[in-house]
C-alpha cells in the first residue's frame, strides 16, 4: 500500500488487504433501482429523491426517469479511484483509500471545506448543507470488513452488480465485455477504479463522463475558495489548526491540493 | 363496536411498533377537510395488524349500513402494513383499499396493489388513507411529507392512466413522485373499474368507481420518512430467506401465454374452449423489460415493445398476471393485438374480466343470431374484431351508448338485455366476475372464486400439498381430482396465510407457500420489524380474523352464503368443454364444497355467519349481534 501510495493519502485496511471491485453489467441492467434503494436502506437515509446525488441519496441510475423506462441505464455513484484525488486534496485527511477498494470520508473529520467536491472527476461527491460534511458512496465498507458485499450488489434482482476480488470481476468484466461486444469502463479512467462498468453502448449514450487515464487527475477547485480557506476562518478554527498541523508532518500532500498540474507519483 | 374517537386515540398510551408510521390521514371530499389520527392503540393493531383487516375494522366501525356505493356516505379505506416499505424484505410493497362494493351494493370491495405507489404513501408518514364524502368537481389529493392538500383535477380529468400519471407529476413538480389514480372508466363509474398505479399496477375490483363517485381522480404522494424497524439486523437476515424461497419471472415467460399454462386452460371465446394454441404468435420478437416492484426480486411486473406487425412499436405496461391477456383471447383475439388491447383496458381503468366477459357474451350472441348489426349500430361482434374490440373498450369506459353502458354495468346487465339464453353464458360470481383466468378446470381455484368469505374476491386458493411451512400438522394431500375431501379445508387454510402475508403489508404473489420457508420467512420478517412474537398459527389466527371481518360486513348488508354457489353465471359451472380436464365441474360438489368451507371457517353453512365461538376465540365478541348463536 505505502508503495503505490508514498505518503500521498491516508491509506487503511478493513479486512485482508486484497483489493475488491465492484462490477455493474449495464447490459444486463433493468433500471429498477433496487440498488439506489437498497442504499438508502442500508444506510438509513431518508428517502429522499433517487433522481439526483445528494447526501441521503449516494447512488443514482440515469436517466431520471420512471424505473424500466429507458433502454440503456449507467450507474452514476463514487468509482472508488485507485487514485482518489479527492484524498487527496482533503485538507484534514478525513478521506481514507482502504487497501480492499473503498473510499471513504469520516464525517468526523471532514470540515466541509467542498475540496473533494471540485476535485472528484465524476462529480459525485455531494454536502449535507445541515451537518455541513461531504458526503458519498462508502462501497458498504463496513460490510466489507465483516467479509460482505456492498447492499448495493446483493439486492440487484437481475445479477447485473456483482462484488469480489479486483482479478475475478477484472477477468469476468472482460469476459462479459466479449459476450456483449461493449468495452469496460472504470479500469484506466483516473488511473483505474474499483468499480468496473461493462457498457454495450458508446459512453455517451449512458451520459457518461469522459476521464482521462491521468492518476490523480487535476482538480478544479476555484483559486477564490482556496485562497478564502487560508485567509478567513472558513470551514473552522479547529479545522484550520489540524490542516495547518497536517500540512506540516505530510507536507508531500500539499501537492495535489495546491500544484494540480504536477504530477508527484 | 368502538366509536372513531376510541378507536383512534387523542394519544397514544401504548408503544407504537415498529413498521408503523402511526398516522391515518382523514380527508372529507365533501368540506375539504383534512385530519390526521393516530393508529390504534397496540392490542389493537396486534389483532388486525395493517392491510385488509384494519381497513375493514376500521370501515365496519364507521360506515353506516344506509350507505349506498357511489353516495358521498360510502368510504374508502386504504391501509398499507408494517412491513410495507421497509426495504428489507421482497413483496413489502402492498396497500389495500376497502369499501362497499359497487358491484354487489351489499358486499366489502377490496382491491390490492404493489408497486411504488404503497411505500411512497408511507414515506409521507401516514400507514393509510380513509377518504369520505365526495367533491363537487373532479379534484386530486397530493401528500407531500405530511402536508397534504386537494387540488383541482380538471385538467387530468377525462385522460387514461398514464397520461394522468405524466401530468400530476409534473404539476406538483416532482418527477418521482407516485400517482394512484382512475383513469375514464373510474370517472363514468364503470363498476369494474380499476385504481392504477405507477403504469404496471392496479387494484381491481370497483375502487376505480368508488374514487369516480366521490370525484377523486388521483391521490399523489412523495415523502422521505421511513419507518422505525424493531430489529433491523434479523430483518436483513428474515428477509433473504424470504428472497431465498422467490420463483422469479425471466424474459422468456414473458413470451408465453402466462397462467394459463400452468392452469392447463386458456379461456376462448366466451369460456366455450380451454385450449392452447398459437395465440402467442409474434411474442418472440417483442422486446420485454422487467420493471419489479420496490425491492422486490420476483420481477413480476413488465412492460413489452410490441416487435412485429401492425401494433409495432408499442408499448404496453403489465404486472404478473396474465389477465390482460386471457381478456381478450375470451374475445377470440390473437397475437400482439392482444397487448395493444391489454395496454388499452388497463390505461382506460376497467378490470379485465369485468370487459372481458360482458362483450363475450355480446359476441356469442352475435355467432347465435341474438343480435345483429341492427342492434349494435353497425358494429360487427365477429370473434377476434380488434378494432371492434378496441372501439367496445372505449365505449364501455365512458359509459357511451346502450352497449357501453350495459358494459360498463357488467355481463348480468349484459346477458339480461340480449334476452333469450344470453343469461346462461354470462360468467360471473354474485354478479361481479371472477378473476379472468379459466378456473374451471381446479378444485381449490374454483372454490375460493366462489366464496372469497362473502367478498368479491378472493385471496389464495386450496392446493394439492399442504405448504412444506405447515407440514408438521397438515396431512391432507395430495388431494385428489375426483373427491372433493380436504379441499375447503385446504382452502380456509390458504386463504388464512394468504390474508395474514397482505395484513403485514406484503405481497402474496411473493408468498411462496410451496416453499420450505415460504410462510415462516415472513412472519419472521414480520416479527423482526414490528417487536410482536408471532408464530405461524398466531398469523394464521390474523388471517382468519381478517376472513371473518370480510364476512360481517355484507353479513350486515344482506350476504348470505348461500349467494356463493347460488348466484354465479352457469357458464362458470359448465364441465370443462375440452382439453385434458373436459368434463371436469366443481358444480357436482356444490353446494357440499361450500358448505363444508364455512362449518370449517368457523361460520354457519347457509348463513355465512361467524359462530358466537369463532368470534369468541377471535377476539371479535364485540360483533356478536352479527353472530350464529347456533
Amino acid at each position: 500500500m505505502s508503495e503505490k501510495y508514498g505518503s500521498l493519502i491516508p491509506t487503511g485496511r478493513l479486512l485482508d488487504g486484497k483489493p475488491r471491485t465492484i462490477l455493474f453489467d449495464a447490459a444486463k441492467c433493468i433500471g429498477c433501482r433496487q440498488c439506489v434503494q437498497a442504499c438508502k436502506d442500508w444506510n438509513d437515509h431518508p428517502r429522499t429523491t433517487v433522481y439526483e446525488l445528494s447526501s441521503t441519496n449516494w447512488i443514482t441510475m440515469e436517466p431520471p426517469v420512471l424505473e424500466g423506462l429507458s433502454p440503456l441505464w449507467a450507474r452514476n455513484s463514487c468509482m472508488h479511484c485507485e487514485f482518489p484525488m479527492c484524498a487527496a486534496v482533503c485538507p484534514v485527511e478525513a478521506i481514507t483509500k482502504y487497501e480492499e477498494g473503498p473510499v471513504v470520508i469520516n464525517p468526523e473529520v471532514c470540515i466541509g471545506c467542498e475540496y473533494c467536491i471540485y476535485a472528484c472527476p465524476w462529480g459525485v461527491i455531494t454536502k449535507n448543507n445541515i451537518i455541513d460534511k461531504a458526503s458519498k458512496c462508502t462501497m458498504c465498507s463496513d460490510r466489507i470488513s465483516e467479509d460482505k458485499s456492498p447492499f448495493c450488489v446483493q439486492a440487484c434482482p437481475v445479477n447485473a452488480l456483482d462484488f469480489g476480488l479486483q482479478e475475478e470481476m477484472t477477468a469476468k468484466a472482460k469476459q462479459r465485455e466479449n459476450e456483449v461486444g461493449g468495452h469496460l469502463y472504470g479500469d484506466r479512467e483516473a488511473g483505474g477504479t474499483q468499480v468496473l462498468h461493462v457498457l454495450k453502448e458508446k459512453n455517451e449514450k449512458y451520459g457518461i463522463r469522459p476521464v482521462g487515464p491521468q492518476q490523480y487527475p487535476k482538480h478544479k477547485i476555484p483559486v477564490g475558495l482556496m485562497l478564502k480557506d487560508l485567509f478567513t476562518l472558513r470551514c473552522g478554527l479547529q479545522g484550520k489548526i489540524r490542516a495547518l498541523y497536517l500540512a506540516v508532518i505530510h507536507p508531500k500532500r500539499l501537492i495535489y491540493r495546491y500544484w494540480p498540474w504536477r504530477n508527484a507519483a | 363496536m368502538s366509536n372513531a374517537s376510541e378507536l383512534f386515540p387523542q394519544r397514544r398510551l401504548t408503544r407504537l411498533p415498529g413498521g408503523y408510521m402511526g398516522k391515518i390521514l382523514r380527508v372529507d371530499l365533501t368540506t375539504g377537510s383534512m385530519k390526521d389520527e393516530n393508529l390504534p392503540e397496540e392490542p389493537v393493531l396486534r389483532k388486525f395488524l395493517g392491510g385488509q383487516a384494519l381497513a375493514t375494522y376500521i370501515l365496519l366501525n364507521e360506515l353506516s349500513l344506509k350507505a349506498t356505493p357511489y353516495g358521498p356516505e360510502n368510504k374508502v379505506v386504504m391501509m398499507t402494513g408494517p412491513i410495507t416499505g421497509t426495504g428489507f424484505t421482497p413483496g413489502g410493497t402492498k396497500v389495500t383499499a376497502v369499501y362497499l362494493s359497487p358491484l354487489t351494493d351489499h358486499t366489502l370491495g377490496r382491491g390490492a396493489s404493489s408497486g411504488f405507489w404503497p411505500v411512497y404513501l408511507k414515506a409521507t408518514g401516514y400507514d393509510g388513507i380513509i377518504i369520505e364524502g365526495a367533491a363537487s368537481k373532479p379534484t386530486y389529493l397530493s401528500i407531500n411529507d405530511g402536508r397534504a392538500e386537494l387540488r383541482d383535477a380538471g385538467r387530468v380529468w377525462g385522460k387514461g392512466a398514464r397520461e394522468t400519471e405524466d401530468l400530476l407529476r409534473q404539476e406538483v413538480g416532482i418527477k418521482d413522485a407516485k400517482v394512484m389514480c382512475i383513469g375514464p372508466a373510474g370517472e363514468h363509474l364503470v363498476h369494474g373499474a380499476m385504481l392504477c398505479n405507477d403504469y404496471n399496477h392496479n387494484a381491481a375490483h370497483s375502487g376505480g368507481a368508488v374514487f369516480g363517485s366521490k370525484k377523486l381522480k388521483a391521490i399523489v404522494v412523495y415523502g422521505t420518512a421511513r419507518p422505525r424497524l424493531h430489529d433491523r439486523e434479523k430483518l436483513i437476515d428474515a428477509g433473504l430467506r424470504w428472497r431465498k424461497t422467490l420463483q422469479v419471472y425471466s424474459v422468456e415467460d414473458r413470451k408465453d401465454v402466462g397462467y394459463a399454462r400452468q392452469l392447463g386452460a386458456l379461456p376462448n371465446l366466451n369460456f366455450r374452449s380451454t385450449l392452447i394454441a398459437d395465440h402467442n404468435r409474434g411474442f418472440d420478437q417483442n422486446r420485454i423489460t422487467q420493471r419489479p416492484c420496490f425491492q422486490c426480486a420476483r420481477l413480476c411486473p413488465w412492460d413489452v415493445e410490441i416487435g412485429e406487425g401492425p401494433f409495432l412499436g408499442k408499448i404496453g405496461h403489465f404486472n404478473g398476471g396474465a389477465e390482460w391477456m386471457d381478456t381478450f383471447w375470451n374475445l377470440g383475439v390473437k397475437g400482439n393485438a392482444t397487448l395493444y388491447l391489454a395496454e388499452r383496458i388497463n390505461d382506460l381503468g376497467i378490470e379485465c374480466s369485468h370487459f372481458a366477459f360482458g362483450a363475450g357474451v355480446m359476441f356469442e350472441a352475435w355467432e347465435k343470431g341474438l343480435l345483429g348489426p341492427e342492434d349494435t349500430d353497425g358494429l360487427r361482434l365477429e370473434w377476434g374484431n380488434v378494432e371492434v374490440v378496441d372501439r367496445l373498450l372505449e365505449m364501455a369506459a365512458r359509459r357511451e351508448g346502450k352497449w357501453g353502458n350495459l358494459l360498463a354495468e357488467g355481463p348480468v346487465e349484459v346477458a339480461e338485455a340480449i334476452g333469450g339464453d344470453a343469461p346462461k353464458w354470462a360468467v360471473h360470481t354474485k354478479k361481479g366476475t371472477p378473476a379472468m383466468h379459466d378456473w374451471r378446470p381446479h378444485f381449490g381455484q374454483m372454490l375460493r372464486e366462489l366464496v372469497a368469505s362473502g367478498g368479491m374476491k378472493p385471496q389464495g386458493g386450496g392446493t394439492a400439498d399442504p405448504p412444506p411451512d405447515l407440514r408438521y400438522r397438515e396431512k391432507w394431500g395430495p388431494l385428489d381430482r375426483d373427491d372433493p375431501t380436504g379441499w375447503p379445508w385446504s382452502n380456509v387454510l390458504a386463504e388464512q396465510y394468504r390474508q395474514f402475508c397482505g395484513l403485514t403489508g406484503g405481497c402474496w404473489f411473493a408468498q411462496m407457500h410451496l416453499k420450505p420457508d415460504g410462510l415462516k420467512s415472513i412472519v419472521d420478517s414480520f416479527n423482526a420489524t414490528t417487536g410482536w412474537d408471532f408464530d405461524l398459527d398466531e398469523a394464521l389466527v390474523a388471517g382468519h380474523r381478517s376472513m371473518i371481518l370480510q364476512s360481517i360486513f355484507g353479513t350486515q348488508r344482506g350476504w348470505i352464503a348461500e349467494h356463493d354457489w347460488q348466484n354465479v353465471g352457469p357458464r362458470f359451472l359448465e364441465p370443462v368443454p375440452d382439453g385434458k380436464y373436459k368434463g371436469f365441474t366443481i358444480a357436482k360438489w356444490l353446494p357440499d364444497m361450500v358448505y363444508e368451507y364455512y362449518r370449517l371457517s368457523g361460520r354457519h353453512e347457509k348463513s355465512g355467519r361467524p359462530f358466537v365461538d369463532t368470534l369468541t376465540q377471535l377476539g371479535l365478541e364485540e360483533f356478536r349481534e352479527w353472530g350464529q348463536l347456533d
